[in-house]
């Protein structure tokens, strides 16, 4: 009788650790809320109101564009969007705004001479006036936190115990968020995907990044961030397939205060698989332009 | 007895705990989380080599320090060899490395490891793998620098199946190399809380007679402040090679 007390005590603490050990759909073994799995990201594009016209965009109405081109052998070679449209079958739930959503107007805070340095860099880009001013994709480098995630690449999340790791499809990148630490590398060592540090509010991944090395674009018409840019990100849970995004950048050097992004991090359809997306190893911009 | 009974399920609901120390994940698994790096120098040249100038002596890291070319692959060997200067795909053009050599280049990578899936992200040129546990491989898709991989586990033991390889990465800088036939199998095992033994099985029937085998330790970075910083290989080369470059 005892024996078989024992036997089914030692079931009974198997089944529990089992249970202990195991993931929960919501919460992973260190206590961070789970959203791990592959998604697409919507809405961190928006325009800023007034934007200026930019020689490598390939909007129809801009004047200046070089790279609205049949042949495929603008900036961007037609194959760049195809994971897109592998994803945009998966499920969107668009139901806030998204884009610039501070200021309201989408007028952002430059400083009046930033500004109009900034402009005067998008002119001296096509034709590419020296190395600096190509276009930073065009260079395969990591992209920071914006370029590169326009929605056109999947991208997955890990959570190890004490980490976020986001990894993009877009040229192999990828970035890891500390949970476990509270101060900044020291600002010698600069990072085009910065230096990353997060903690949860509840279901909300908050996530502190500096230490940026100054060469990193917002976008095609804010192609570059400075050295001080300070980004405060916001993965919101909302649901199993939907994670809320929220950016506030941080710019003292460009602009007299902060301004906000919100997008959408929408779970892929199953099925999608990760495709190596190798940049430099074909790249042909950089011999395109300095003829060697 | 009961305390008996809890002390035995205590270790049994930790699989392998008694059988060595390496740490494990919530799932039972050895947890290979952190930041990894080889001390050798099979970057260079994955056999056994004397020095010169840049170039570190090493005994090498494949078994019997032979590695069995057909006679002209062989001599294809020899030619990379003399422009391996400006030949080297990942040394010179900063070109992904390819597998088994992102695992012995001399920067750390970073395993993040998860129950269905894994990532090893590389300080050197951002490389990145994402390694779905337990699938089939990718049928159809363009070959690739890195290769589709596909991890299991024998035991404690990670597998990597590796294939769907171009033929565009050599496995070091003294030019070996291989065709898109080859097929690598990597075994992870760790050995103690800070090693892995590292094993990769080389098939490539276009280009050598039998398969051959790399092995080699990886040490955990064990400072608190590991982290992966960012080596931008081909940025560093664009500022060098189009510095004052004219326009064409």
């Amino acid at each position: 009788m005892r024996h078989s007390n024992s036997a089914a005590l030692l079931i009974g603490i198997v089944l529990f650790s089992t249970a202990v050990f195991a993931q929960s759909p919501k919460h992973l073994a260190d206590g961070q809320p789970n959203m791990q799995g592959m998604y697409t990201r919507t809405g961190v594009k928006g325009l800023e109101a007034e934007p200026p016209f930019n020689p490598i965009d390939p909007g129809q109405s801009n004047p200046l564009s070089v790279s609205n081109r049949e042949d495929g052998l603008g900036p961007y070679p037609r194959i760049f969007g195809q994971g897109g449209n592998v994803l945009r079958g998966g499920q969107q739930r668009a139901q806030r705004p998204l884009g610039i959503i501070f200021p309201a107007d989408k007028k952002l805070p430059w400083r009046p001479e930033e500004d109009a340095k900034r402009r005067q860099f998008l002119l001296d880009m096509n034709p590419v006036k020296d190395l600096r001013h190509v276009e930073l994709n065009s260079r395969c480098a990591l992209p920071g936190l914006f370029e590169g995630e326009d929605g056109n690449n999947p991208y997955t999340i890990f959570q190890p115990a004490g980490k976020v790791v986001i990894t993009y499809d877009y040229n192999h990148t990828s970035r890891v968020i500390d949970l476990d630490r509270r101060e900044h590398l020291s600002k010698s060592i600069r990072l085009f995907m910065g230096d990353s540090i997060g903690h949860w509010e509840g279901s909300t991944l908050i996530v502190d990044t500096t230490n940026y090395n100054g060469r990193i674009a917002y976008s095609r018409e804010i192609p570059y961030l400075s050295e001080d840019l300070h980004t405060t990100e916001r993965f919101a849970i909302v649901d199993d397939n939907t994670i809320e995004y929220e950016v506030t950048i941080d710019d003292p050097k460009l602009f007299t205060g902060p301004w906000k992004v919100a997008g959408l991090f929408s779970r892929a359809a199953k099925g999608v698989d990760s495709l190596e997306f190798a940049c430099a190893e074909g790249s042909q911009t950089l011999r395109n332009i300095f003829g060697r | 007895m009961v305390a008996i009974a809890i002390f035995i399920i205590c270790l049994a609901g930790i699989p392998g705990a008694a059988q060595n120390t390496v740490p494990r994940t919530p799932d039972g698994k050895p947890n290979l989380n952190g930041i990894w790096q080889v001390l050798n120098t099979a970057a260079w040249d994955i056999q056994d080599h004397g020095g010169a100038l840049g170039v570190p002596p090493g005994l090498g890291v494949v078994e019997g320090n032979e590695i069995p070319y057909q006679p002209q692959a062989a001599a294809k060997k020899q030619q990379n060899f003399a422009k391996r200067q400006t030949g080297d795909p990942t040394e010179a053009n900063c070109f992904l490395p390819g597998v088994p050599r992102a695992t012995y280049m001399p920067y750390p990578f970073e395993m993040v490891q998860t129950p269905d899936s894994l990532a090893i992200r590389y300080e050197f040129a951002h490389a990145l793998r994402l390694i779905p546990m337990n699938g089939k491989h990718a049928e159809g898709i363009p070959t690739t620098w890195m290769g589709d991989s596909r991890g299991r586990w024998e035991g404690d033991t990670l597998v990597i199946d590796v294939t769907n390889f171009n033929d565009e990465t050599w496995f070091d800088r003294a030019g070996n190399f291989h065709s898109d036939a080859l097929h690598v199998v990597e075994r992870y095992t760790m050995t103690d809380p800070n090693h892995i033994l590292y094993e990769a099985t080389i098939e490539d029937p276009k280009v050598f007679t039998r398969s051959w085998k790399m092995s080699m330790p990886l040490y955990r970075h064990v400072e608190k402040t590991a982290r992966l910083l960012e080596y931008e290989c081909v940025f560093y080369l664009q500022e060098e090679r189009y510095k004052n470059a004219p326009f064409k």
